[in-house]
């Protein structure tokens, strides 16, 4: 480069820097695509499932059971199904959730030990789905001989795989709460899990809300880990209890994908958009909870 | 006495106990001061000495009288006439049990239904006495710790020593999990590895379970080209490019409206993808293989499991490269801009380059996650084990053998099924490695620019 100064307004230097402006633009442009591209499928998907799907959502689909024939198919049984499992599975994640997010967070002292619960909790969040399965059927199935098929096993395995989302979001949120509260509780001669059971919990009991309710609609989207311990039975009657055979409302979109019958299409897509307007609910309630309750310290 | 109702009478009698406790406390705390702990605490002590012996009691009888049923049904006179052979009357109990339990179970062995009255009666008699231990033992535990009760007594110091214990033990079902998982895939595995060696499943070129042959090669193959290769080339530009948008371009409030919509991508289950791509994406595929005039090409092709894997993917890398690039120091940023760069430049030759570790490690957490992916390939990809770099062939991974193995009739010991675990033990340890790998490369990442 020689030293002599740049003349900036020779026609190459502003040919330069228009390549250069161009340059941006397209680099700009380039980004805004990429979203948009991602926009427009998931448009796309909405839109061909609300087509297909809206004229099978009557009183007689939402309100029937499995059937083998398209016409008289409805979705109740499987909705049962899918709330009698996630009963289970918030009975046992979320109090062993917080219980062990409180102790990891509050009480655990650092060692090695403790490193090993949370390097294994991280991971258990990461590991596929499907093995879960395969521990629910190995586990649950073949060494307790607990009843295949029924909502309590679909429950407990969902129950672990959505432990460590409940852990890792309670943890978050209990560290967001400031330690001049804790401080100020045993100041006043509050013991430890005085300060964290009367007044730490209940602050991060938003935060450890929405967590949980994010991951109870993960759970509820979940089909790989009950097709291992077989919730794919046909079920023409809604299941009356957590041990009676019962379907779940992916496994039944599954079930229905399945069918040769052109008829299950519509069903398909209905059952579909029953599925995602359970889903965007529980999205919208913890969305909702988390701007209605966030602090900011 | 069934197991619900003596639960409800142990919950009751430590109820009781709550309140009695509750009661004495009070009237010892004549000041302000007097007592070391609140009556609270004391109630609580008391309910916890009545229920956890209790408890122990019903779970240590319920270990100990099977035993005790079994050999009080044999040595009933209506046993005496069951054949020696061991198979066959273990077969005739376990139908006489099933029986005794539901009237309507099936009935094979008529001698089944005389052993139906001497197991109820023996069921009835060691339940009575469970009971009454369980019983004994919370009362036992309840008025010892209620003559504990004394203004002195430091009840809050137990109470929060069992709280503390109880905490620990819920954090402790993490580690169980994983050991859980690590033990039944390796139980399983070894089991299998007993009949297929480990060489010729790790190596070996051709799957066919049906016939005994078990390579798992084309699976891996088929995992990685859908999983690592396919839905990566749609997934890194798409989700790269985004986060770049929303983090540099964007004004606050597009990305206010951009961002939970295109999170919502990672929110759609996977059953609804599989769907889409099996009846919407595949036919498209198909046609457009028949326009470039590819022979023959199938319905189930792994472009399309790959294609809608890489977009259900791009959220997931788009918000590992969102927080990798926001981790990037803004003087860097600054600097390059003050130097006449424009954003794209300063983008490209600066905050990629410097974000360049985390990146990399959220596309291995992205492709873990995908390999792991189970629904679209089952129901898009198809079953045929195909050792082919055609994108329009039918291809299967990993996950979907699993399912394709452990779903349907079958018995549990065949190699068939046992190979379902090994595949899941390959994958829990690739998933595994991926993790740790990335996880660790993120942690060095964000202590280089602290």
């Amino acid at each position: 480069m020689s030293k002599a100064a740049i003349d900036w307004q020779s026609p190459e230097a502003n040919k330069r820097l228009a390549g250069r402006y161009a340059a941006e633009r397209r680099f700009k442009a380039l980004g805004l695509a990429a979203i948009l591209v991602s926009m427009a499928f998931l448009a796309f998907l909405l839109v061909s499932m609300l087509s297909q799907g809206i004229g099978g959502i009557d009183l007689a689909f939402l309100t029937g059971s499995d059937s083998t024939e398209a016409s008289t198919a409805g979705v109740w049984g499987a909705v049962k199904g899918s709330l009698l499992t996630m009963i289970v599975t918030v009975l046992l994640a979320l109090p062993m959730g917080v219980l062990a997010a409180v102790y990891l967070e509050e009480f655990a002292p650092k060692n090695r030990w403790v490193d090993l619960v949370e390097v294994s909790i991280n991971n258990l969040a990461a590991v596929p789905s499907i093995i879960f399965g395969l521990l629910g059927l190995a586990v649950f199935i073949n060494f307790f001989h607990l009843p295949r098929s029924s909502p309590m096993v679909g429950g407990m395995t969902l129950a672990l795989m959505t432990m460590p989302v409940i852990v890792i979001a309670g943890r978050n949120a209990i560290k967001a709460v400031p330690p001049s509260i804790r401080d100020a509780a045993l100041a006043v001669g509050a013991s430890k899990v005085q300060t964290v059971f009367h007044h730490v919990l209940p602050l991060a009991l938003p935060g450890i809300l929405t967590g949980a309710i994010i991951g109870m609609a993960r759970a509820l989207g979940e089909t790989a880990p009950l097709l291992m311990i077989g919730m794919r039975a046909f079920v023409s009657t809604p299941p009356g209890g957590f041990t009676d055979p019962s379907s779940v409302l992916p496994m039944q979109i599954f079930l229905w994908s399945d069918e040769v019958d052109r008829a299950f299409v519509q069903n398909t897509s209905a059952a579909i958009i029953v599925l995602l307007v359970f889903l965007l609910a529980m999205n919208g309630i913890a969305i909702y909870l988390r701007n209605k309750f966030e602090t900011r310290w | 006495m069934s197991a619900t109702i003596l639960l409800i009478l142990i919950g009751g009698f430590s109820l009781i106990g709550w309140m009695v406790a509750k009661a004495k406390a009070q009237k010892l705390n004549t000041r302000r001061g007097a007592l070391h702990s609140l009556p609270g605490h004391h109630a609580w002590y008391v309910a916890l000495w009545i229920l956890v012996p209790a408890l122990i009691g019903v779970i240590g009888w319920n270990a100990v009288s099977p035993g005790l049923i079994h050999s009080a049904v044999m040595a009933d006179p209506a046993a005496a006439t069951l054949p020696a052979m061991d198979m066959e009357r273990n077969a005739i109990l376990s139908e006489a049990f099933n029986l005794a339990r539901d009237p309507e179970a099936p009935v094979f062995n008529p001698e089944a239904q005389k052993l139906v009255q001497p197991i109820r009666a023996a069921n009835a008699k060691f339940g009575a006495i469970g009971a009454a231990i369980a019983i004994l033992l919370g009362f036992a535990g309840g008025g010892f710790a209620y003559t504990r009760i004394t203004a002195g007594f430091p009840a809050r110091t137990r109470v929060e020593r069992v709280v503390q214990l109880v905490l620990l033990v819920a954090s402790l079902l993490a580690i169980l999990t994983t050991v859980g998982i690590i033990a039944s895939l390796l139980y399983e595995t070894g089991l299998f590895f007993r009949s297929v060696s480990p060489v010729a499943f790790l190596f070996g070129l051709h799957w066919s379970p049906t016939n005994g042959s078990f390579g798992a090669i084309p699976l891996f193959w088929g995992t990685i080209f859908i999983g690592a290769i396919i839905a990566m080339i749609v997934a890194i530009p798409l989700g790269l490019m985004s986060a770049i948008y929303l983090t540099q371009y964007a004004t606050a409030r597009v990305r206010r409206w951009m961002k939970p919509l295109l999170e919502l991508l990672a929110g759609i289950p996977t059953v609804v993808y599989g769907y889409f791509a099996a009846l919407t994406v595949a036919p498209m595929i198909r046609d457009f293989a028949t326009f470039i005039r590819i022979h023959n090409p199938s319905t189930e092709s792994a472009l399309a499991a790959g294609l809608i894997m890489g977009i259900m993917i791009i959220p997931f890398v788009s918000s590992m490269a969102d927080d990798s690039i926001a981790a990037v120091p803004q003087a860097m940023r600054d600097g390059s801009l003050a130097m006449g760069a424009t954003t794209s430049e300063t983008i490209k030759k600066v905050l990629i380059p410097a974000a360049l570790p985390g990146i990399v490690a959220g596309v291995m957490l992205a492709i873990s996650r995908a390999i792991g992916e189970t629904m679209i390939v089952v129901m898009a990809a198809g079953a045929a084990a195909n050792l082919s770099a055609n994108p329009f062939a039918s291809m299967t991974t990993v996950t979907f053998q699993i399912v394709q193995l452990l779903t349907g009739d079958q018995e549990f010991d065949s190699p068939k099924t046992l190979s379902a675990f090994a595949l899941g033990l390959v994958l829990f340890v690739v998933t595994l490695a991926l993790n740790i790998i990335a996880l660790r490369v993120v942690k060095r990442f964000r202590e280089a620019y602290e």
